[in-house]
């Protein structure tokens, strides 16, 4: 076929090359944290390099199917999605009293994870079949505010917060490309800042509150809620410009950083890199975001570039996510660092948003 | 294949660009806090970093041995096997491990029940500490627990140096103890370094000298993981350079003056007689140093040291027991008695108000006012002059003398003898004693009447003075004239026995006297011995000639129901110097509530000094000894003729 022999020409070296690098050195800094740990969770940066083969695989296939299809099975998916999310409460497992996980097999999986891509997708494409060149009105948000809705209710219910805020800002990451009635606008933003008010005052929990503004003084709550972001602190502020060498970080060798595989691999990092190690990890993701928003602004259509929006999107939100988090100017909430974190299912669906991207990518000068 | 009914993407492109600008804003902000965090705070950061990691531990100092002046360990340290458990480990395996750890140590089965109870009650992070289920083990139990250590999963023995007192209660109120610092010395001694848990010198020079023989703690900075284990090996200590490790400074070393023979010759002649309170001390003639510093009953340093419950604390120091913690030689005060009529003596010489050969007439008493003051028992003396009135301890020829001294020149010169001031021995809390004037007894009890010059003149009443002191006022009668300060240590060693302090004799003054009046006076103190007449002629001896004055301390007390009568029974003193004619050591005893210092104290006071000439130090002082021996025999033969003054160095 005369396309594919075009896709093939087409392939994204700096992608690919971009989530190369930082899936190296995720492995590399899995190896290094879970160096002092016995039995199996010393083999975990094995398992981990098992996932990212297994992810790219992944990426390949989603890659290689043109993603006209995606669109038009988006709705299907996204039902799929949302029954797995149900399902998590029927079959799912309690761990540490969270219903996040399915076990199939020896695999366990998160569904939320999914939800994100799932859910961005849909919405990338009720926004692209929009037709009309008026700008939104209310009435226009209330189907993709549906089709957001309904994940973020059954992930909060897990609870799993921080996923939950995900999925909501990947997918109104893709709808901020639609162009809003100034009015519309304004009842959002005023409903907003109202809504997450009321949300504050009453919607959480003593300790979910607590859990969200210690952060702001961890050394106050040095024992209790915020002793990781403290030990996370401790472990960057003593890497200083250079670090204090592979596996030479004590925080992590002498087991202060509560989770150094998923939530505080970057803290691992900092310690034993320094400034030097993190700007250019952060360098890497901030050329991936920009590199996604490039394929977006030049994808060959809406949906294309909707859903290349909303991989650069998830990538954004979780880097901001996990290093605020980890660097102490956001609130401890379990987002992974893309590529970087260990986690089967976050590096399945990184994959897979890469692949997405790829997809879009490879698809742009084909008429 | 441009999709038709489909806007384009180009009115995206304005949204993802500022997508792209928050995108780069967001990460530099990132950016920002981590260089913020790394370069700002870095060493902040990197200073937790090391603290949570590393973990001081502190070795502790050996404290200084003391030992006596011929090089007898007096104070020492001896490792004391204790035993901890790790309430967590062992109450994994508890029914297999505790059981035999019980045996082990051989608990009854009801101090077994409650030791499990006291580890299973254990909670929160000291389930991961030391526990001390067992102090100061035998070294049967020792070995028997190394034997099975391979049972007895979470149980340690660890050693910690324990001071111990091989002496026990022998000097215990001179050496004192130690035990463990208590929150009040943690804030009275800020910046020196004590911790809690530490131990700190309780009394006596184990107090006094504290900071020569405690030394200086030592640390080391060991690596630790999360929960506090202790990761560094002892190799790896061994090991660490100086910005991690830093050995201790042992304490120094003490010689004391003290001679324990000695010491234990005092024991002994309290001992034989069954007294059950008293005191005596021992001082060098020549150089103001203690030889026995002895106070009875007294207390075991060694179950001081490991710690007394309360009700045993109630009971050592309640004021109606018999009061095992006072020191009686230096922090109780006594009446002098008629060990005081050779200050009188003095008072009255140097006042020039008696010529010594001049004989006055005792009737028994004298008459002052309505009273009549009177000699002891009745004694009726005739014709007394200075010397005979000694001898026979005439009070009316010493109320005479007294009266015509006047009471204020009597303090003077009991003040020149040391008494009634502390004598700076620098140990314990030490008494002052006390000599009254005629505008004290102004002040405190109205108005002064002549009688009271008469008790004065005879020891009684209101003089108050201490064994020590008397030691050495008696040492400045027999030296001719000088006051020693009391010396207790004599130097200071490095742990490998060098020397580094000596102390010389420290002379306190020399007294204003005449020399002539001194060897008078001696000469009648030997008398009191040496002279059939003498109150205690009942000890003169062969081997050593001693010279000393009696005394009766006045007891005024009235028995409380139920108290034995022996409490009301006056004090017997002795107070004196041997050998007579070439003084080495000066020497006082007092029996409490013996009675009549003639009979009950002269005896102690002899055995010790023929002890001590004959036993404690043989070889040193034989030539003087048979000397004296010798020209005791020729003093009785000839009854008393004057002698010159012979060997006065001072």
């Amino acid at each position: 076929m005369a396309i594919e022999r075009g896709i093939r020409e087409q392939f994204d070296w700096g992608l690919f090359v971009v989530v190369c690098v930082i899936a190296t050195i995720g492995v590399v800094n899995l190896y290094s944290a879970t160096s002092s740990l016995a039995g199996a969770r010393g083999e975990l940066y094995v398992q981990q390099i098992y996932w990212l083969a297994l992810g790219s695989g992944v990426a390949v296939i989603v890659a290689a199917i043109d993603y006209k299809y995606y669109e038009r099975y988006a709705y299907v998916g996204y039902v799929g999605s949302i029954f797995a999310l149900v399902a998590v409460f029927v079959l799912g497992q309690s761990i540490r009293g969270t219903q996040r996980w399915i076990q199939i097999g020896s695999f366990q999986f998160q569904p939320s994870d999914f939800v994100k891509l799932t859910t961005a997708v849909a919405i990338a494409k009720r926004l692209s079949m929009d037709s009309h060149v008026e700008k939104w009105t209310l009435r226009d948000l209330i189907a993709p505010g549906l089709l957001l809705a309904g994940p973020v209710l059954l992930v909060l219910l897990q609870p799993d917060l921080g996923t939950a805020m995900i999925v909501a800002l990947v997918s109104l990451t893709v709808l901020a490309l639609a162009k809003l009635e100034r009015r519309t606008f304004w009842i959002l933003a005023i409903s907003g800042i109202v809504g997450g008010f009321l949300m504050w005052s009453f919607g959480l929990k003593a300790y979910q509150k607590e859990r969200l503004t210690s952060f702001w003084d961890p050394e106050k709550h040095k024992l209790d809620s915020a002793y990781q972001a403290v030990q996370s602190l401790i472990a960057i502020g003593s890497g200083s410009v250079f670090g204090q060498g592979f596996m030479k970080g004590t925080q992590n060798q002498r087991h202060f950083i509560p989770d150094p595989f998923t939530d505080f691999p970057l803290a691992v990092w900092a310690q034993e890199w320094g400034l030097v190690g993190v700007l250019a990890l952060l360098g890497c993701y901030l050329f991936l975001i920009l590199w996604a928003l490039n394929i977006a602004s030049t994808a060959k259509d809406r949906f294309g570039s909707a859903i290349a929006v909303a991989c650069a999107g998830l990538f954004f939100w979780h880097v901001i996510f996990n290093v605020g988090m980890v660097a102490s100017v956001l609130p401890v909430v379990g987002v992974t660092l893309p590529m970087f974190s260990y986690g089967g299912s976050s590096v399945l669906t990184m994959m897979i948003a890469v692949g997405l991207l790829m997809n879009v990518s490879m698809r742009r000068s084909t008429f | 294949m441009q999709l038709t009914g489909r806007a384009g993407v180009s009115e995206f492109r304005e949204r993802i660009r500022w997508m792209a600008f928050v995108a780069v804003v967001g990460v530099s902000l990132l950016a920002a806090r981590m260089f913020f965090v790394q370069i700002m705070r870095g060493e902040k950061y990197r200073r937790e970093a090391e603290e949570n990691i590393l973990r001081m531990i502190s070795i502790p100092s050996t404290r200084g041995i003391v030992r006596d002046t011929r090089g007898r360990v007096i104070a020492a340290n001896r490792p004391a096997y204790n035993v901890y458990v790790v309430p967590r480990w062992i109450t994994r395996r508890m029914d297999q491990v505790f059981p035999k750890l019980a045996e082990y140590l051989g608990l009854s089965r009801d101090e077994r029940d409650r030791m499990e109870a006291r580890i299973r009650s254990i909670d929160g992070r000291r389930r991961d500490q030391y526990m001390l289920v067992r102090a100061d083990i035998d070294r049967e139990t020792l070995a028997i627990l190394d034997t099975h250590k391979d049972e007895l999963a979470g149980v340690s023995v660890i050693a910690t140096p324990l001071r111990t007192y091989p002496f026990g209660t022998l000097a215990a109120h001179a050496i004192g103890y130690i035990n463990e610092v208590s929150a009040e010395d943690l804030e009275a001694h800020p910046g020196e370094g004590y911790r809690a848990g530490d131990r700190i010198g309780r009394m006596g020079i184990e107090r006094a000298w504290e900071s020569i023989l405690r030394g200086r703690r030592g640390w080391v900075r060991v690596d630790r993981d999360h929960r506090g284990l202790i990761l560094s090996s002892r190799e790896e200590i061994q090991r660490f350079g100086a910005d991690r490790r830093q050995d201790p400074v042992p304490g120094r070393d003490l010689v004391l003056t003290l001679d324990m023979e000695l010491m234990r010759a005092t024991e002994r002649a309290f001992a034989q007689r069954a007294y059950p309170s008293g005191a005596a001390a021992v001082v060098e003639v020549r150089t103001g140093r203690v030889l026995a510093l002895y106070s009875r009953p007294a207390l075991d340093p060694n179950e001081m040291t490991m710690g007394v419950s309360l009700p045993r604390l109630r009971e050592l120091s309640n004021p109606r027991g018999t009061r095992p913690l006072v020191d009686r030689a230096i922090y109780e005060m006594y009446p002098p008695g008629s060990t005081f009529k050779p200050i009188t003596a003095v008072a009255a010489l140097n006042a020039g108000v008696i010529d010594p050969g001049e004989q006055i007439r005792c009737i028994g008493y004298i008459t002052r006012g309505n009273r009549r003051f009177r000699c002891a028992h009745g004694h009726v003396h005739n014709q007394v002059n200075l010397e005979s009135a000694l001898i026979q301890s005439c009070n009316v020829y010493f109320f005479t003398a007294g009266e015509a001294a006047t009471m204020n020149r009597i303090h003077r010169a009991a003040l020149d003898f040391g008494l009634g001031r502390r004598t700076g021995i620098g140990i314990n809390s030490e008494a002052g004693g006390f000599i009254p004037t005629v505008e004290w007894y102004n002040r405190v009890w109205g108005n002064f009447r002549r009688g009271y010059t008469l008790n004065t003149a005879i020891g009684q009443q209101n003089t108050r003075t201490t064994v020590l002191q008397l030691a050495l006022a008696y040492a400045a009668l027999a030296n001719g004239g000088t006051l020693y300060v009391p010396q207790l240590i004599q130097r200071v060693t490095a742990p490998d026995g060098s020397t580094l302090q000596e102390f010389p004799p420290t002379v306190r003054r020399r007294i204003d006297v005449n020399e002539g009046h001194l060897a008078l006076i001696d000469r009648a103190l030997r008398g009191v011995v040496a002279d059939p007449r003498g109150t205690a002629h009942l000890v003169d001896m062969p081997e050593v000639s001693l010279a000393g004055k009696t005394g009766t301390a006045q007891v005024s007390r009235t028995l409380r129901e139920g108290e034995d009568a022996r409490l009301a029974a006056d004090h017997a003193w002795f107070a004196g110097f041997a050998p007579a004619d070439n003084p080495e050591i000066a020497i006082v005893v007092l029996v409490e509530h013996g009675g009549s210092g003639g009979s009950e104290a002269a005896p102690v006071a002899a055995q010790v000094v023929r002890d001590y000439f004959t036993r404690v130090r043989p070889g040193v002082p034989i030539e003087s000894v048979q000397r004296a021996n010798a020209r005791g025999q020729r003093d009785r033969a000839r009854q008393q003729r004057a002698r010159v003054a012979p060997h006065r160095r001072h």
